[in-house]
């Protein structure tokens, strides 16, 4: 035991410096693919026929394939016929990730609009504003705070998810952990250590959604 | 005021209007009845295009309402209307519901609405509650902000879908209340209701609708007291 905790204090930092890199990247995703997100979420909802078949064929294609291969496709494929757009590995995982959450959040955002009472834009149109003044005003506010919550659980799934950056050779928590095998052999304790801290950054962030829940449900 | 001609409205294939003529002076309060699925709310959205009507023409203070989408923004702008189930916007306080729409419509600046605001919860009794969100308020508060914030608008016409359909018994009268006020001071107003109470007292005109048409119109003593219709009598009947 004491061996052990000798054995996580050396390496300890290390590890922390991974799960700043997974936290770093799971921030981004979330941020990049809400803004996106949102967009396809709204064109998803559009009357215009033409904005709403080009969102639902964006989540279709990314909700229907791999994370794995749109980093493979971001980070090797794409580079291989254009060499100019050979990227780091920070940057490719960042627009991977915030590439696939958005697809995700776009249905995110969709469900909240759709839930929003009918009631609530034809009060809005009833005052006079045109249907972009009553979206902006009434019915993405509203929307946006329904969104939160699952939203917080989708940047759970992305700190989860990232994980797959390690294969391209992005030292995030688990590639780092995995580093630090290949010199001291001792997987049991290395995964162990790697995963008590996925359990308490997908924990805290559980406790944050949760209060997120609380407050949302308060005002309505 | 507003004159309606020959409003036809389907669903699918159900005829929910089938022709029908209305007008409405300046003043005028018309308080419509009729069954359930008569398609007195349809004929009141259609009024305000909330529902686009099939055909038929429905005219404003003189010119009519072309069906494109900036006419029909300011069209509304002088067609308050009120809901059965409020629709107060829940994330805004009772004073940013009330002066939502005039700051974004009519340019006013945000001190001019909100003093319009103060004087318009006065009127409806809620001067205190300025700073409450709707889901602090009772249903009969709720109408009258709802009221209130349609008002803001200074509406030429005011239309009322069952306003107190969804209120516990004991708050429908502070809703009546305020109604009845409007209607004192010249309101032009079409309400849906079945407060036989308030239609006697302030209807100039009473409406009795029925599958899609008017069946029968007159003074709220012609039609309460001496129906012509069987449909009416009948109706008339159920509701006692
Ligand atoms: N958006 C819609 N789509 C399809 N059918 C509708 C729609 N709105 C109303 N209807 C139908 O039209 C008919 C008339 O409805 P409407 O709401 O105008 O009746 P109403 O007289 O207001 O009844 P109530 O007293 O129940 O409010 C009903 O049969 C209803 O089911
Ligand atoms: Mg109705």
């Amino acid at each position: 035991m004491n061996e052990f905790l000798s054995f996580a204090v050396t390496y300890l930092p290390y590890l922390l410096k991974g799960a700043l890199v997974t936290i770093e990247i799971a921030v981004v995703g979330v941020i990049f693919g809400s803004i996106l997100g949102i967009f396809v979420g709204l064109g998803r909802v559009s009357k215009n026929p033409l904005l709403s078949q080009i969102s639902r064929f964006y989540i279709w294609v990314i909700r229907g394939t791999p994370l794995l291969l749109h980093l493979f496709i971001i980070h090797f494929a794409i580079p291989s016929v254009f060499p100019s757009l050979t990227m780091p590995p920070f940057v490719s995982a960042c627009i991977a990730l915030s590439i696939n959450a958005a697809a995700y959040i776009a249905e995110i955002a969709r469900g909240a609009i759709q839930s929003i009472d009918k009631g609530q834009m034809e009060a809005a149109r009833s005052l006079g504003l045109s249907s972009r003044q009553a979206m902006r005003r009434v019915i993405i506010p509203q929307a946006f705070r329904r969104m939160l919550p699952p939203l917080g659980n989708e940047f759970i799934a992305l700190i989860k998810e990232s994980s797959l950056v390690s294969t391209i050779a992005l030292y995030d928590l688990l590639r780092t952990g995995q580093q630090i095998i290949s010199s001291t052999y001792r997987y049991m304790e290395v995964f162990f250590l790697v995963g008590i801290i996925y359990l308490f950054l997908t924990t805290i962030m559980s406790f944050v959604v949760r209060k997120i829940e609380n407050k949302v449900g308060a005002y309505e | 005021m507003i004159s309606c001609e020959n409003v036809v409205k389907s669903f699918n294939r159900l005829e929910v209007l089938k022709g029908i003529d209305l007008d409405v002076s300046a003043g005028e309060v018309v308080v419509m009845i009729g069954p359930s699925g008569s398609g007195k709310s349809t004929f009141l959205r259609c009024m305000n295009h909330l529902e686009t009507p099939d055909s038929g023409t429905i005219t404003i203070n003189g010119s009519v309402v072309e069906p494109k989408e900036s006419s029909l923004n300011k069209l509304r702008q002088d067609i308050g209307m009120v809901f059965q189930q409020f629709n107060l916007f829940p994330h805004m306080t009772v004073m940013e519901n009330i002066i939502e729409a005039p700051v974004l419509l009519k340019k006013m600046t945000k001190d001019q609405a909100k003093k319009k605001a103060m004087e318009l919860l006065k009127k409806v009794g809620l001067s205190e509650k300025a700073d409450e969100y709707p889901n602090r308020l009772s249903g009969g508060q709720k109408q009258r902000v709802a009221i209130a914030r349609a008002l803001a608008m200074e509406p030429k016409v005011m239309l009322f879908d069952e306003p107190t359909s969804a209120l516990d018994p004991e708050l429908v009268g502070e809703v009546l209340a305020v109604m009845k006020q409007l209607a004192k001071e010249g309101m032009t107003m079409v309400v849906v209701t079945h407060e036989m109470g308030f239609a006697k007292d302030v209807a100039d005109r009473v409406l009795f609708m029925d599958g899609g048409v008017i069946v029968e119109a007159g003074s709220p003593e012609d039609i309460f007291e001496h129906p012509k219709n069987e449909r009416t009598k009948e109706f008339l009947g159920h509701l006692k």
